[in-house]
């Protein structure tokens, strides 16, 4: 069964682009884009997610928020705060809700790290 | 990398980086905090260089580097070890000897995945020659005014010297924005660095820009030197070039311009003045040839009145009273025609200022009414003449022959004033001026000093002058009237005589509004002379004892005149030319009274000879005669002391006065 | 209480130049992921000039018209950040951060919102590194793509600006084969700058310690 990840954006720009990043990684994987974080959690309601990549820097309610949320929602789902804010500050907020951080822009190696270690995580879980 | 190290022979190494001009290179192993450097950089630094592989403690970075440098070089390396790209300073490093180098340091960091430095590599590079070699650039540049510049395309900023912003009047920096830079420049001048998109490369850097300058708004030519360097690749570009104010050069190159292009004007001025100056010259040449002409006329015409005035002179008084009384108005008439005759030679030496001043107390009064009837011929019908003189008019000292002359000479001025007629009014009054009549500019005609003077004006109703004209009336040759109808002396002349005679002259004139012309002439202490005749008194007979040595050239003239002073009692001795007229002084055994001699004559001229016989005779009296006379007796228009003149023709009664007189000295 | 002036000694001047460089070269090095290619970049110029200086400076300098990306911070130190170019490149740069997979007509409908996310990623890369480097933590507000003259795009005044001092701060960049050009530039008030100076001061202390 293939795995299915929510890219949560504003800018449609940065989600082709994680998209493409992903898509050099894991080719097989489903891509759920999101252009908000309410978008965000109405996928989630009706789309299987797997994976969330979720930018921090959204206006109405920044990432971080959201990665708390569904972090609330789905404690195992594997989440990364995608921002080029790399304040210390920002990194470790990230993983007060259990989410990697990953700058922008985002590349596919950046994102190896965080894709390999997902991908291992929801093998574990299913087995 | 250690391992860099090890694969690369010593020696190797080194040659490279001799051949880099480096003084040491450094790796700066970040992650595990040792520093390696090469033998070169131990050395500088003085580090033990037995075991170069093991590295160093990371604070041996700044070991040898200068105090005043450390914290600058300390928070750049900060920088590097944080994540700063390109590591690029200058710094002093105290060497093992002691000597301060300048090292300029460059070096870069070496990211891992996660752009986190890992490595910091660079080389040192002596540049202390180059510091001194930029301080005595910066001196030349500053002390020359030259500003420099380097820009690489793209960049929206120049990197500048301060004089390069002080010749633009910009705040100083070492950076400045392209379109400062630009924004200075004049409207429509080129840009002096290209600017965004605007691809191409300049071919080169040379041009000249008009600036408005940032600070004072004033404007200036810069020059812009220097060279297009292309990257070796092709694709970008530098521009490195020197800038300097070039406003003298351009306002000279402007004003040689000008120069250039007003010349073809200034020629055609200079030609048609060089033109006016010509046809002036020709103007006096040819009153001088006429002057030549008349004076030798009249000298001739002097001779034969002399002859016929003698003549008919001498007929007149052997005429006995019981003669026929027609023979006598006969005789009358003729003289009275001979007088006329003489008062027009007279008029053309005049005319050709060939006659010598000869003042005299003259009657202004009883002068203006034997004008009158010149005047009426003179001046057409058309206009008016009024003359006012009372008695009450001082006697004036003038020569009244010139005085005629110049009256008459402002009376054809007046007339030709008013070709459509109108009055001229001639008027003499009594003026003392107890200051010294200053000029100015509206009266050109200079000061009078203070005086008694009779002041004659000559007023016409005519067009009048305006200030440009009234300032030129009196210079020579300057005349309103077409070139060949008037001479242009006139009011020279007449200026030149009121101030010989110790006067002056005022005018006074507006266009539309007529000219007053006022003649000073100074007050005579003496009383006028009797012009009506006289008999001649005995006291001016002569006695056979007083000689008298006649010299003329002229046979009739010196038979009349020895003719007529032997009539007077005198003892005459007569010689046609000088020489023998010496002869004559050297062998006469009885003194000679008087030298009575013509002024011009072939061979030695009247006054030569009369410097002679002083010379053999001192004190000897002189009576020069001449129909016209030349500078050779004559001084500023006047006759030297001691020398006595009697103009041609004479009568007996002149000639009877004038000798005596000598003789009673 | 507003300080009349505030100068930077020297070293502080040193500091800023070099954290504004760690910052501007990690912005450089996102810029070149993002493009692909070799990114160009100028010393920092920093001036601290009066506002109404840096008025007449911006609007000397900025005449034609411009696109720019702005974002916002406030924290210990608050300000605006901008990346300029000239409007003539906008285009080029949404053409080089997409990599040439989107058509013309994608590109031309993309371009505010391609824009906007470069800017966000540049200048978010640059300010983070430097809250980074003087231990502070700065709040970034949303990037907001502009459109106009300089003057416009500084509107020094907007914040009450009382004709105090700033922090001007200006960085070419390029990107050569791309033909696209234009800067990173900051401005400061003055309560900002007293606050960073003091950070400066504690950066440089840590840095230097008893060389200072």
């Amino acid at each position: 069964m293939s795995v299915s990840v929510m890219i949560v954006d504003d800018s449609k720009l940065a989600r082709i682009v994680a998209a493409k990043a992903l898509g050099q990684l894991q080719p097989d994987w489903q891509k759920v884009e999101a252009g908000s974080a309410a978008q965000a959690l109405e996928l989630l309601e009706t789309e299987k997610v797997d994976v969330a990549l979720v930018d921090f820097n959204m206006s109405e309610k920044n990432g971080l928020e959201l990665a708390a949320e569904l972090r609330a929602m789905r404690p195992d789902m594997p989440i990364a705060i995608i921002t080029a804010n790399i304040q210390d500050e920002i990194i470790s907020q990230a993983r007060e809700v259990g989410a990697a951080f990953i700058a922008k822009p985002v590349t596919s190696e950046a994102l190896s790290g965080f894709v390999s270690g997902a991908a291992l995580k929801l093998r574990t879980a299913k087995a | 990398m250690p391992e860099l190290r090890e694969s690369l022979n010593q020696d190797q190494l080194r040659a490279v980086l001799a051949a880099a001009g480096a003084s040491g290179s450094w790796d700066w192993d970040i992650v595990g905090e040792r520093l390696y450097v090469d033998y070169r950089f131990a050395e500088l630094y003085a580090l033990p260089g037995d075991d170069l592989s093991a590295g160093f403690e990371t604070s041996a970075f700044f070991r040898a580097i200068h105090p005043e440098d450390r914290p600058r070089i300390r928070i750049a390396v900060a920088g590097m070890l944080a994540g700063a790209a390109l590591f690029s300073k200058e710094f002093r490093v105290i060497s093992p000897s002691g000597a301060v180098l300048w090292m300029h340091g460059r070096g870069q960091s070496h990211l891992d995945e996660d752009d986190q430095p890992v490595r910091f590599t660079g080389l040192l590079v002596d540049v202390t020659e180059r510091k001194r070699t930029e301080e005595r650039l910066r001196i030349a540049q500053s002390a020359g005014g030259v500003g420099t510049f380097e820009y690489s395309d793209g960049f929206a900023t120049v990197s500048v010297s301060s004089e390069f912003c002080r010749l633009l009047g910009l705040h100083p920096a070492d950076r400045l924005p392209v379109r400062t830079i630009n924004a200075v420049l004049c409207e429509g001048e080129p840009l002096l660095i290209p600017e965004g998109s605007q691809a191409a490369p300049p071919d080169s850097l040379g041009g000249e820009f008009q600036v408005c300058r940032g600070e004072d708004r004033e404007r200036r030519w810069i020059a812009r030197r220097g060279e297009v360097l292309r990257d070796a690749d092709g694709s970008g570009y530098r521009l490195l070039g020197v800038i300097y104010d070039v406003t003298y050069a351009k306002l000279q190159e402007a004003a040689l311009r000008d120069l250039n292009d007003t010349l073809e004007h200034r020629v055609a001025m200079e030609v048609a003045e060089r033109r006016q100056a010509e046809e002036a010259l020709r103007q006096a040449q040819k009153m001088e040839a006429v002057g030549q002409l008349t004076g030798g006329i009249a000298h001739d015409f002097n001779n034969l009145l002399t002859i016929i005035m003698g003549s008919v002179d001498m007929a007149i008084r052997r005429t006995e009273s019981s003669a026929d009384p027609r023979i006598r108005r006969a005789l009358d008439n003729a003289m009275k025609g001979a007088e006329r005759a003489a008062a027009l030679t007279h008029r053309l030496l005049a005319f050709s200022r060939r006659q010598p001043l000869d003042p005299r107390a003259v009657n202004v009064p009883e002068l203006l009414a034997g004008m009158s009837d010149l005047l009426l011929r003179t001046i057409t019908e058309a206009i008016a003449i009024t003359v006012d003189a009372s008695d009450e008019i001082w006697t004036i000292e003038a020569d009244p022959h010139q005085l005629e002359n110049a009256l008459l000479n402002l009376a054809v001025n007046a007339r030709d004033a008013m070709p459509e007629g109108g009055a001229l009014r001639i008027t003499a009054r009594n003026r003392s001026l107890s200051d010294t009549a200053a000029a100015s500019p509206t009266d050109p005609g200079g000061e009078i000093p203070a005086g008694d003077y009779v002041a004659i004006d000559v007023v016409d109703t005519g067009t009048g002058m305006d200030e440009t004209t009234l300032g030129q009336v009196f210079d020579p040759f300057f005349t309103t009237k077409e070139v060949g109808k008037g001479t242009g002396l006139g009011l020279s002349m007449v200026y030149g005589f009121a101030k010989q005679s110790g006067g002056g002259i005022q005018i006074a004139s507006r266009p539309g509004a007529g000219t007053c012309v006022s003649l000073y002439l100074p007050r005579s202490i003496a009383e006028a002379e009797q012009s009506s005749d006289q008999l001649i008194a005995s006291a001016e007979m002569g006695s056979p004892s007083e000689t008298i040595l006649v010299v003329e050239d002229d046979d009739d003239v010196r038979a009349y005149t020895v003719g007529a002073l032997r009539d007077l009692g005198y003892g005459v001795i007569e010689a046609h030319d000088g020489a023998s007229a010496l002869g004559m002084l050297a062998r006469h055994e009885q003194p000679i009274r008087l030298l009575m001699t013509d002024v011009v004559m072939p061979r030695m001229s009247g006054s030569e000879l009369a410097f002679l016989a002083r010379e053999r005779q001192a004190g000897l009296a002189v009576l020069f005669t001449s129909g016209y006379t030349r500078d050779a007796i004559m001084h500023g228009g006047r006759l030297d002391e001691g020398v006595e003149l009697l103009p041609k023709p004479f009568t007996m009664k002149n000639l009877a006065s004038k000798v005596r007189e000598l003789l009673d000295r | 209480m507003t300080p009349e002036q505030v100068e930077l000694s020297e070293l502080e001047r040193d500091a800023l130049t070099e954290i504004v460089n760690i910052g501007v070269s990690r912005a450089a090095s996102s810029l070149r992921k993002m493009i692909g290619d070799q990114v160009l970049l100028s010393v920092p110029s920093i001036e601290v000039v009066s506002q109404s200086r840096a008025a007449r400076l911006i609007s000397e300098r900025e005449v034609v018209d411009l696109v720019a990306v702005r974002q916002d911070f406030s924290g210990p130190f608050s300000g605006r950040a901008l990346l300029i170019f000239p409007e003539t490149n906008s285009l080029e740069l949404v053409r080089a951060v997409t990599g040439g997979e989107l058509s013309a007509e994608e590109v031309l409908e993309m371009e505010h919102e391609a824009l906007a996310e470069t800017g966000n990623v540049i200048l978010n890369s640059c300010l983070a590194t430097m809250a980074n480097m003087l231990r502070r933590s700065l709040t970034m507000t949303i990037p907001e793509v502009l459109r106009g003259n300089g003057a416009m795009l500084f509107e020094v005044d907007e914040r009450g600006g009382n004709g105090g001092l700033v922090l001007f701060l200006y960085i070419d960049f390029a990107v050569r084969m791309r033909d696209i050009r234009g800067y990173i530039a900051m401005l400061m008030d003055i309560p900002s700058l007293a606050t960073l100076k003091e950070l400066l001061d504690e950066f440089i202390a840590g840095v230097v310690g008893d060389d200072a």
